[in-house]
């Protein structure tokens, strides 16, 4: 059916264009303003609303309602508050409990490097003050001394012996 | 300060108008939200005191370091209760608007000798000093005032 109507196209214009194939059917793209912008607003719309807003007032809520901002106290006697039981709204204890340090134990860590780092400083500075020293008087036999191997003078002295005895006067 | 009465019927009509946002407000927090929550405590940090800068010695660096620690810890507290005094001397001159300043002269006594202080003891270091030099700041203060006298007394010639 579909060759039926194109074998007229095919003879139809010869004369003017030689022979003329157009070989598709009569479709055209349809001319309009372009619809990208509406599009992605679309997109970018259902993103911050699917996975922002929605998942984020969701948890809010539940934070705020069924668990609720803490009550300020004062510290009983003999018990030591655990460290995210210093922030008042549940979100921050729970970020604070499960996913940052206990900041005691960071300062802790902190003091013990620098104590660790003052040690190191203090031995280089000791040694760098007897390498001065040693530079300055050159009366030690450590840095700057220049060491002498006797067997090379020794083999210079016996060539010399020979060389006098072989020479004459 | 409790919600008061209303007075008259002008202040009857816009209590009722506000209440219109007001009353649903109130229900859900006191039906809904407040029954479902939990009571727990939540406390302030007490920090221990640990020996001060002077009392470090030179080669210390875990005690300068905690020192220094206290020390911004104690510039943050009177910072603040600096920030209380103000406070409370602006919201009496607010609230007793014409005779201000013989009702609230006691509360800027107060409030200038704390500033005075707070000034004394860390103010003109910069924004980025440490314990060393609010200390050395000390130091140098003792030993003008040991030559010339009380701050604020003049200097005197060097004889």
């Amino acid at each position: 059916m579909i060759l039926s109507k194109l074998r007229p196209l095919l003879t139809k214009n010869t004369t003017a264009l030689g022979l003329w194939r157009p070989m598709s059917e009569h479709r055209v793209f349809p001319m309009e303003p372009s619809r990208w912008q509406w599009n992605k607003f679309k997109d970018l719309f259902h993103f911050y609303a699917l996975v922002g807003i929605i998942p984020l007032s969701l948890l809010t809520l539940y934070a705020n309602v069924f668990i609720g901002p803490a009550t300020l106290q004062e510290i009983p006697e003999g018990y030591t508050p655990k460290y995210w039981e210093y922030y008042k709204s549940p979100i921050t204890r729970f970020i604070a409990r499960y996913m940052l340090a206990d900041p005691q134990q960071d300062y802790e860590k902190y003091l013990a490097y620098i104590f660790m780092e003052n040690e190191k400083k203090q031995l280089r500075q000791l040694e760098k003050k007897i390498k001065d020293k040693m530079a300055e008087r050159l009366d030690y036999q450590a840095y700057y001394y220049r060491p002498v191997m006797a067997k090379y003078h020794r083999i210079s002295r016996e060539a010399f012996d020979y060389l006098e005895s072989i020479r004459g006067d | 300060m409790a919600e008061a009465e209303p007075r008259n019927v002008v202040e009857k009509f816009f209590t009722s108008v506000a209440n219109v946002l007001v009353t649903p407000t109130v229900w859900v927090r006191e039906k809904i939200v407040e029954p479902n929550q939990q009571s727990y405590p939540w406390y302030h940090q007490k920090f221990r005191r640990v020996p001060t800068i002077d009392e470090c010695y030179t080669d210390d660096v875990v005690c300068q370091f905690e020192a220094e620690a206290q020390y911004k810890r104690d510039r943050l507290v009177d910072s603040n209760i600096l920030s209380i005094l103000r406070a409370r001397f602006e919201d009496c001159t607010l609230y007793e608007a014409p005779d201000h300043l013989e009702k609230c002269k006691p509360l800027w006594e107060q409030y200038e000798d704390a500033s005075t202080n707070w000034f004394i003891k860390y103010g003109d270091l910069g924004g980025y000093h440490n314990v060393k030099s609010a200390y050395m700041k000390q130091k140098h203060r003792m030993i003008w005032e040991r030559r010339h006298g009380p701050v604020g007394s003049g200097k005197k010639d060097t004889e």
